[in-house]
C-alpha cells in the first residue's frame, strides 16, 4: 500500500486500523526519502532513532494526536544530539545539547522526526539557493526552485514524502515555498509558537509554523506546536484553542478585504485570472469582498530590509568561532579568529545582510534607517488595524508568480521582492496562510489570507472551506523518482 | 557607499572580502541602500517606533535556577577548549 501523498488524517487512520504498522510507515517514509534524493530536501536524516521510536509505538500504541506520524523538521530548529546546520557551513558540525520547544511539543504528541530539511542559509533567501548544502529542487518541474527559506520542508511535503513538516517564516519563508510547491502553510500570530531553540534570524519577525497538504492537517499540527513557553519572553500567554474545532463551519457572510494598493496589473494575466477565480469561488460560498486601503503597505519590503538585517547582524554576532561553529585554522590573534571564522563560515547572502545591518545600526545612520523603519513599521501595523475594523480577513496572491528556474534570479532586490505580499504580515505580527489555488503551466500558485491577531481558527476555517470545495490541494507533481 | 564605508562596516561585522568580491558587495550594498532609501519620503514625525509586534509581553520572572550545570555538554561544541574554558589566542602578553 502506498503512503505517498497521504495526509496526517489518512495516515492516522491507517495506523489505528492496523492497515500499516508504525515501523512499516517509517520504513516506507525513508524509502520515499531515498527515491526522492535528487530533490536534496534533507540535510541530515535520523533513521535509527526514528525506527526505534516507531517500534516502541508498535509495542505500546498511544492515543496521541500525532502518534506515529513522520514529520520533517526544518534544520533551523535545534535537535538534541542531532546535527543542526541552519543551512550554513558555520554550523556544519554543530550538535545541539537541547531541543527546540516546537520539536519537544511535536514529539511529545507522538510524531516521529525523520530528519532535518534543507533551507536557505540562516533562513535568508527565497529560493533555497543560498543553502551551503546545495539548492533544493521543486518536485513540480525540472530545475525549478521550491521557494525559501523553508524549501526543503515544502519540497518534502509536495513530493509526498511526509504529510507534515515544520517551517519558519520571517518574511514569507513558510507561505512563499508553500505557494511555489502547491502545499498549505501558515505563519501564526507572532508569539503563538515558542521561538526557544529556533536559531534566530530577526527576532521580532521570526515565527514557526506547520506545512502540510491541507489546512486541516496544519490545524492538527498547530494544536501541538503552540504553547506558552517561559523560556521565550515573547511567547504569548494566551489560551490555545483546538484549531480543528469548527473548521468546517460555513463562511457565508464573511467580509474579505482586497488591498487597493497591491497593483495586480503588474502580474502575469494567468496569475491574475487564478486570483480572480478564487475570489469568485469564495463569493459562491457567500463571502463578500470589500476594497480596503493600506496606504503604507507598499513600504513593507524596504522596511523589512532595514529591520531584518539589523536584527540579523545583531543575532549572528554570536557566531564568533569560539563557543561553537566554524573556527579558522591557526588564528594569529582574536580579531583574526573572528574575521576568518565568520568569513569562511557564512555565505554571500548572509554576509550581505550582516553588512546592511551593521550599516543601518551604525552611529550616524541609526535614526535615518533603523528608527525610521520602525516608525514606518508602526504605520503599516496601524493600516492593518484600521482595515480589520472593516473586514474579517485580507486576501492576496501569496507570490507574484509561480516557481522560477534555479539560477535565473541574480539581483538581490528582485529576490527580495519575491516576498512582496508576505512581508507585511510579519511586520505587523499577524497570522497568514497560503493555500494552493491554481496552476500556471503545471506550476502551482498560492492564495494568501491574512487575519487579525490570534485569529488562526478563522484562517483554518476559511482555507478548509476552500479545500472542501476545490481540488487544487489534491494535485500531485509529476513523479520522476530516481 | 564608498570603499572606506564598506571597510568600516566590514570590520564592525568582523567580515573580510577579497578584492574581487569587494566590488560586487559594494555595488550590492549601494543598490540595497538606495532601495530602502524610499522610506526617506515618509512623514514619520511623532510616530513611536514599533520594535516588536507584541508590545505588551516580555514579562519578568523570578530569577530561579532551572538548569543544571551542563558545562561538559556545552564545551563539547567548542572548536577549542580545555576541561573548564573555551580557548582563544593569547590576548594579554
Amino acid at each position: 500500500m502506498s503512503i505517498q501523498f497521504k495526509t496526517i488524517k489518512e495516515l492516522s487512520f491507517m495506523l489505528r486500523s492496523k492497515e500499516i504498522s508504525n515501523h512499516e510507515l517509517t520504513i516506507e517514509t525513508f524509502n520515499l526519502v531515498e527515491n526522492n534524493k535528487h530533490l536534496n530536501a534533507f540535510i541530515t536524516l535520523d533513521k535509527e532513532k526514528a525506527l526505534i521510536k516507531a517500534s516502541e509505538l508498535d509495542k505500546k500504541p498511544s492515543e496521541l494526536s500525532l502518534s506515529g506520524i513522520p514529520v520533517a523538521q526544518k534544520d533551523l530548529f535545534v535537535t538534541k544530539d542531532l546535527r543542526t546546520t541552519c543551512g550554513s557551513n558555520m554550523l556544519s558540525n554543530f550538535i545541539p545539547p537541547y531541543s527546540a520547544t516546537v520539536i519537544e511539543n511535536l514529539e511529545a504528541a507522538g510524531c516521529i522526526s525523520i530528519g532535518k530539511t534543507n533551507m536557505d542559509e540562516f533562513a535568508m533567501g527565497s529560493s533555497n539557493e543560498t543553502s551551503f548544502y546545495g539548492n533544493v529542487l521543486n518536485p513540480w518541474g525540472q530545475n525549478l526552485v521550491p521557494g525559501g527559506s523553508s524549501g526543503g520542508s515544502a519540497a518534502a511535503v509536495a513530493a509526498g514524502i511526509v504529510s507534515a513538516a515544520t517551517g519558519t517564516d520571517t518574511g514569507g519563508s513558510i507561505r512563499q515555498p508553500a505557494s511555489l510547491c502547491g502545499i498549505t502553510g501558515i505563519k501564526p500570530t507572532y508569539g503563538r509558537i515558542s521561538r526557544w531553540g529556533m536559531i534566530a534570524f530577526a527576532s521580532s519577525l521570526d515565527q514557526a509554523g506547520p506545512m502540510a497538504r491541507t489546512a486541516e492537517d496544519c490545524a492538527i499540527l498547530m494544536n501541538e506546536m503552540c504553547s506558552h513557553d517561559k523560556k521565550d519572553t515573547t511567547s504569548l500567554d494566551e489560551d490555545v484553542p483546538d484549531f480543528t474545532e469548527g473548521i468546517d463551519k460555513p463562511i457565508k457572510g464573511l467580509k474579505i478585504g482586497i488591498v487597493k494598493e497591491f497593483d495586480l496589473s503588474k502580474l502575469d494575466n494567468d496569475v491574475v485570472k487564478i486570483f480572480e477565480d478564487s475570489k469568485k469561488h469564495y463569493e459562491s460560498l457567500g463571502v463578500e469582498f470589500v476594497e480596503v486601503s493600506l496606504p503604507n503597505i507598499n513600504l513593507s519590503v524596504p522596511t523589512y530590509y532595514v529591520v531584518a538585517p539589523a536584527e540579523c547582524s545583531s543575532n549572528l554576532s554570536r557566531f564568533d568561532g569560539i563557543r561553537y561553529g566554524n573556527r579558522c585554522d591557526n588564528p594569529k590573534d582574536l580579531d583574526d579568529l573572528y574575521i576568518r571564522s565568520r568569513s569562511e563560515g557564512f555565505g554571500d547572502e548572509v554576509k550581505r545582510r550582516i553588512l546592511i545591518g551593521s550599516y543601518v545600526l551604525s552611529a550616524g545612520f541609526y535614526d535615518a534607517y533603523y528608527k525610521k523603519a520602525q516608525q514606518v513599521r508602526r504605520l503599516i501595523k496601524d493600516d492593518f488595524d484600521n482595515a480589520f475594523k472593516k473586514v474579517d480577513l485580507i486576501m492576496s496572491p501569496t507570490t507574484r508568480g509561480a516557481a522560477f528556474e534555479a539560477g535565473s534570479m541574480s539581483d538581490p532586490i528582485e529576490m527580495y521582492l519575491e516576498d512582496l505580499f508576505t512581508v507585511p504580515a510579519n511586520l505587523a505580527g499577524l497570522p497568514g496562510i497560503s493555500i494552493p489555488n491554481g496552476y500556471v503551466d503545471n506550476k502551482p500558485l498560492g492564495l494568501q489570507l491574512i487575519a487579525n491577531s490570534l485569529q488562526e481558527s478563522l484562517l483554518f476555517n476559511v482555507a478548509h472551506n476552500f479545500q472542501m470545495t476545490t481540488d487544487w490541494h489534491l494535485k500531485t507533481p509529476p513523479l520522476e523518482t530516481k | 557607499m564608498d570603499k572606506e564605508t564598506v571597510a568600516t562596516i566590514s570590520y564592525l561585522s568582523r567580515l573580510a572580502f577579497d578584492k574581487e568580491n569587494e566590488e560586487k558587495i559594494t555595488k550590492d550594498l549601494e543598490n540595497i541602500i538606495e532601495f530602502v532609501d524610499q522610506l526617506d519620503g515618509v512623514d514619520t514625525s511623532d510616530i513611536e517606533p514599533l520594535k516588536s509586534p507584541l508590545e505588551k509581553t516580555a514579562k519578568t520572572r523570578e530569577d530561579e535556577i532551572t538548569a543544571k550545570n551542563r558545562k561538559e555538554q556545552f564545551l563539547k561544541n567548542a572548536p577549542d577548549a580545555n576541561e573548564d574554558y573555551f580557548l582563544v589566542p593569547r590576548v594579554v602578553e
